[in-house]
């Protein structure tokens, strides 16, 4: 069946991002001037305006927390209609703890989502070549 | 811009009808606002050389609606915007006049915000979302579209760090639609609410349930400005404009790394000094409340209760009328109206006037207020008022 969600949008500042996913690999953006992360990624560093940027590969086994949490009981966007409850998550992670990434817990009913909550990451292919990076708890 | 101090002020306010169907334009509902706002002021529409609005490109233009007054403006203005943006216009209208660029301007903002484009969505074009909003690429595939959902991710991780409770969260709901039994223009007037049925109601996206989120309606809110000098041969009384903050940011909401800091920690201390009072001199309050939330995490930051014990300042009932600062005293974006925050400033310009004297909707002696204005954790504004 046709995946009914919608799909990351790739743009000229995020595409080594989404291409990294599809390759189930974590790619961030890293600023060359004040060495911090970037996420999401842009068209220069958002902590001090450097256009000195670069990419850097953490591999694709992640692991993180649940830094903050929210649990959605209505599809506010299409194909979301049979994932309700949806938990929508920050996930701090575990080796770089100044990154947070927005994602979905997956198989996680409202009883079970904490803050804290250690979870892993997972690549869920969406089409056949794309994918988006998922949350399970371990 | 210390020297602006009461040296400005708010001398006509005026609204439309309140519906969830207008049945007519917002060009319509302006004009309505705008006539309502001259009355109110003694001002002749010529009197007015400068309109400025904000929309989220669901209004009417500021050339429009000067043109249906029947007059040629020197200056008009409109902006892209939401919350926050009255107090911006207010500002800048402010320097327009201290520059003597102009003489006497209208703010408005007109909205068919339930029968017309609703800011809760439904109908967006998905792509269109992952562009149009900051990092949208991470947070829509995710189901993240909606604000609620946005703040409500700023929200949980603030009430864990604090202790603020579900409950706290009811406690501002109740307040404000309690005022909205005193105030038969109030959309939710006659839709009284308790704290168990508060509790019973199922949520939409947690930790808000429906009357956590504010409403949408349809309606226009006007307001004019000029100086003090020309105030004094105004019909109304005015209110003097102490301290002004137009718009401080900080990073978008969307670079989720810092969910402790909002924009209204920035406000705070300069809309303070600039008005020369403390937060207990404060004696009523319009808090932006497009979620209950915000307005628990603004009282933090604007200093009305110190982080941690919000949340039982909150349940002691200080936000009604007779509390300590009687906040939102029409009902607020929670169940009075909305139009991105103006229809509290219309609000706080009423109490400060003590127009409702003699009812129990006048809260006792005040003099100052406060009103925020917040689009998010990313952008805010305030302002102080004084009889």
């Amino acid at each position: 069946m046709e995946y009914q969600k919608p799909i990351p949008l790739k743009t000229q500042d995020n595409s080594p991002y989404w291409d990294g996913a599809d390759r189930h690999e974590l790619i961030l953006q890293k600023c060359n001037c004040c060495h911090q992360y970037s996420h999401p990624p842009g068209p220069s560093c958002a902590k001090c305006g450097s256009s000195e940027l670069s990419w850097e590969s953490q591999g694709s086994d992640i692991n993180g927390k649940v830094y903050s949490y929210i649990v959605s009981y209505r599809p506010f966007l299409p194909g979301f209609q049979d994932d309700l409850p949806l938990v929508i998550a920050i996930v701090e992670l575990d080796m770089l703890p100044q990154v947070k990434l927005i994602g979905n817990i997956l198989h996680c009913s409202p009883e079970e989502i904490e803050m804290g909550m250690p979870v892993k990451m997972v690549w869920k292919d969406i089409m056949d070549d794309r994918s988006i990076p998922q949350w399970i708890q371990v | 811009m210390e020297s602006i101090k009461n040296r400005y002020a708010i001398v006509g306010v005026g609204e439309s009808e309140r519906s969830k169907n207008s049945g007519t334009t917002p060009l319509h509902l302006a004009l309505d606002a705008a006539r309502a706002a001259l009355n109110d002021a003694g001002l002749k529409a010529k009197d007015i050389d400068g309109f400025m609005s904000y929309s989220e490109n669901d209004s009417c233009t500021s050339h429009q609606l000067a043109t249906y007054l029947g007059v040629r403006p020197k200056y008009v203005k409109d902006i892209l915007g939401g919350g926050s943006s009255t107090e911006m216009l207010i500002a800048d209208a402010v320097g327009l006049i201290e520059s003597g660029q102009l003489n006497t301007v209208l703010i408005y903002r007109s909205m068919n915000g339930r029968s017309g484009v609703r800011m809760g969505g439904g109908g967006w074009n998905v792509n269109m979302l992952q562009t149009a909003i900051e990092g949208g690429s991470f947070i829509i595939p995710y189901g993240a579209g909606s604000p609620a959902q946005w703040f409500g991710l700023f929200a949980t991780r603030h009430m864990h760090e604090t202790g603020l409770t579900q409950e706290h969260l009811g406690h501002v709901c109740l307040a404000f639609y309690e005022h909205a039994q005193r105030n038969p223009k109030a959309y939710f007037h006659g839709k009284p609410l308790t704290m168990d049925e508060y509790l019973k109601t199922p949520y939409l996206s947690y930790p808000f349930k429906k009357h956590d989120f504010c409403l949408e309606s349809d309606e226009a809110n006007a307001i004019i400005v000029t100086s003090a000098e020309r105030a004094e041969g105004c019909k109304s009384r005015p209110v003097y404009i102490m301290g002004l903050s137009a718009r401080q940011c900080v990073s978008h909401a969307h670079y989720w790394n810092d969910l402790t800091e909002v924009a209204a920690d920035y406000v705070a201390p300069e809309v303070y000094k600039m008005a020369g009072v403390k937060p207990e001199d404060i004696d009523v309050a319009s808090i932006y409340d497009c979620y209950s939330w915000v307005v628990l995490r603004q009282l933090e930051a604007y200093g009305f209760a110190p982080r941690g014990e919000v949340g039982n300042f909150v349940a002691e009932g200080n936000l009604r009328i007779g509390g300590k600062l009687p906040s939102n005293t029409a009902g607020g974006m929670l169940s009075e109206g909305y139009t991105h925050g103006m229809n509290n400033v219309l609000e706080i310009v009423r109490q400060v006037r003590h127009e409702y004297k003699g009812t129990d909707r006048q809260v006792e002696n005040c003099e100052i207020g406060i009103c925020t204005g917040w689009a998010g954790p990313d952008m805010a504004g305030a302002m102080i008022l004084r009889n």
